[in-house]
């Protein structure tokens, strides 16, 4: 497994007739392989920004990423991808979707199937391979989406806002989902996710990001992740512990949207 | 009593159905026709618009009345009996001047202006079996079709991939912009001189002015195929190990597929269109042809019979695509 370092990645957007934009200001951290690591904050924070440039999507103004020594110039398969929503192709079958990336290596027919079934059953979905998609609910097209981007085994799984389309009920058992596929697959993920909830508890590291310029606030290592298979989600969520620390990402949180909203109002 | 007792079952019977049918009457009449649902907000509500059937029946059944009657109908009885009078009869007797005018006097329309249903039923008899304008009215039909398939295949051929190389490269896009632009807007009739200039009057001119026709179509709509591909689609393919040209041919292209439907589909109702003018004076056979080659003759029935055809046929070709289109492209708006 591969270690991500990222050194003093810097984004400046030029706009025409204003002010460049920082969304990303001076960002260093390297993450060690097989953790799982949240992004949160309030949005122009630059968590999508830096996801991206993880991706290879885009190149950073400034600063280096590497993954295992390699620099990354560009999209690749060691680092899957797993969008919010509509990134499927619902012109194919869920099989035929799941295997995508072998098909795009040109893998071996009947190994990418075998593999296919095997990752059908591991997000759940056995008996669904024929189905369209566009039949599937929206927590279940996550849980292709996943499956398609394990099928290309990636070092590492860049997830932006993956549960963010999806009812509260659906979200949670999709949270249990990602945890025990990091756990059986110790595979790297980045996370992105608006809700401090969720940041918490799939977090085993918590970045809390600041806006203007877009720099990473506070780092957090977090105990919750780890105990998840013995502990059930929601005596977890309701645990003291779970909530000291959730008030206080709220509220820092909260500090960081008071002070863009009072720099607002005297621009 | 047994009388008092008949009636006060008979009032309970009432009560019941008023009840029942009370406030709701009116609505559940109503549900009952329009489906399950008790919308209340229906005038502006597409979903609950629908086509209705019935009305369709009825407005046909009204033209065929309307053709009825002023070719037929009015002024009977003698127009009966001019029914049977052949063509060059007839040209004979308006010759003579008192019968051309009890003719065009007692029909709204006299044959001479619009033929009758049974002269039109008659002449599609006549035109399957011997023809007109040295073929048949199946060899009319296949010569036009065929016409437009290949316009509209050459206007695939070329404007796919244009408008492809506009949505994908901003040189290609800056290029093809301008005579895209510039010609699109150009109705293909008003190129119809000019090709048949530099072209002669042919079958080839006809099919060039169908590519015309068809090529700007194709080439908006494949270029808003590509322009509409959801970014995280094409993210994810490149994420997962693909290659430009294998993001083009397996997610650009599928996901273009729609609206290179609705291109085509629209690009033949134009072809179609053009077709029969083109055929007018640049071809030998087509329904075009057959119907300007009928017109010197005063064959009015041959002409109308013609129209029915192309109507016909343009219902058909369209039902037709979007038959195929619920196959193909069973995924259309789910995305």
């Amino acid at each position: 497994m591969k270690q991500l370092s990222v050194q003093g990645v810097e984004m400046v957007y030029e706009v025409p007739r204003g002010e460049p934009v920082h969304a990303l200001s001076n960002v260093t951290f390297d993450l060690e392989a097989g953790r799982l690591l949240t992004l949160l904050g309030p949005s122009g924070c630059g968590k999508t920004t830096l996801l991206n440039i993880l991706a290879g999507f885009l190149a950073p103004t400034g600063g280096s990423v590497t993954l295992g020594g390699d620099p990354i110039t560009g999209p690749g398969q060691e680092r899957g991808m797993v969008f919010q929503q509509g990134a499927l192709f619902e012109w194919l079958t869920v099989e035929k979707n799941i295997a995508f990336g072998p098909a795009m290596n040109k893998a071996d027919k009947d190994e990418t199937s075998a593999r296919v079934q095997e990752l059908l059953e591991v997000v759940g979905l056995r008996g669904f391979g024929d189905k369209m998609v566009y039949e599937l609910s929206g927590g279940m097209q996550q849980r292709v989406a996943l499956a398609r981007c394990l099928a290309n085994d990636p070092d590492v799984i860049l997830m932006d806002e993956p549960l963010g389309a999806l009812d509260a009920l659906t979200r949670e058992k999709m949270q249990s989902l990602i945890l025990d596929l990091w756990r059986e697959t110790g595979k790297t993920i980045i996370l992105v996710t608006h809700s401090v909830e969720e940041a918490l508890y799939l977090g085993d590291q918590l970045f809390v990001m600041a806006p203007r310029p877009g720099r990473v606030e506070r780092t957090y290592e977090l105990p919750f992740a780890a105990k998840a298979a013995d502990v059930d989600a929601r005596e977890m969520k309701a645990s003291p512990e779970f909530i000291e620390k959730r008030e206080e990402i709220l509220s820092l949180i909260w500090e960081m949207e008071e002070e863009i909203m009072g720099r607002g109002e005297v621009a | 009593m047994s009388l008092g007792y008949g009636a006060g079952v008979g009032d309970e019977d009432s009560l019941d159905l008023a009840d029942k049918s009370g406030p709701f009457s009116t609505a559940g009449f109503f549900r009952s026709r329009r489906g399950s649902d008790r919308k209340t907000v229906t005038f502006g509500d597409s979903s609950a618009v629908r086509s209705a059937p019935l009305w369709s029946l009825f407005s046909l059944i009204a033209m065929l009345l309307l053709w009825w009657v002023t070719t037929t109908a009015w002024g009977m009885p003698e127009p009966w009996a001019s029914m049977d009078v052949s063509d060059s009869e007839r040209i004979t007797l308006c010759n003579k001047d008192d019968a051309c005018g009890r003719d065009a006097y007692t029909q709204l329309a006299s044959p001479l202006t619009f033929p009758s249903i049974r002269d039109t039923w008659n002449a599609f008899g006549t035109l399957f079996d011997e023809g007109f304008a040295n073929d048949t009215l199946w060899a009319h039909t296949a010569a036009s079709l065929w016409r437009v398939i290949r316009g509209m295949f050459w206007g695939i051929v070329f404007g796919v991939p244009i408008g492809f190389a506009m949505g994908l490269s901003s040189r290609a896009r800056g290029f093809f912009d301008t005579p895209v632009e510039l010609l699109r807007p150009i109705p293909p009739l008003a190129l119809l001189p000019l090709f048949i200039l530099i072209f002669g009057i042919g079958d080839g001119t006809a099919m060039r002015l169908l590519i015309f026709a068809s090529i700007w179509i194709m080439i908006i709509a494949a270029r808003s195929g590509v322009q509409t591909a959801n970014l995280s689609k094409v993210r994810a393919a490149y994420s997962l190990g693909a290659s430009k040209w294998q993001v083009l041919r397996r997610v650009l292209l599928p996901n273009a597929l729609p609206e290179l439907f609705t291109g085509i589909r629209v690009a033949l109702g134009v072809s179609w269109g053009t077709l029969v003018a083109a055929e007018l004076v640049g071809a030998r056979e087509g329904l075009g042809a057959m119907i300007f080659a009928a017109r010197p003759f005063f064959r009015l029935d041959v002409v109308v019979a013609g129209i029915i055809v192309i109507a016909i046929l343009g219902v058909v070709m369209d039902l037709l695509l979007r038959f195929l289109e619920s196959r193909l492209i069973p995924w259309r708006g789910k995305g």
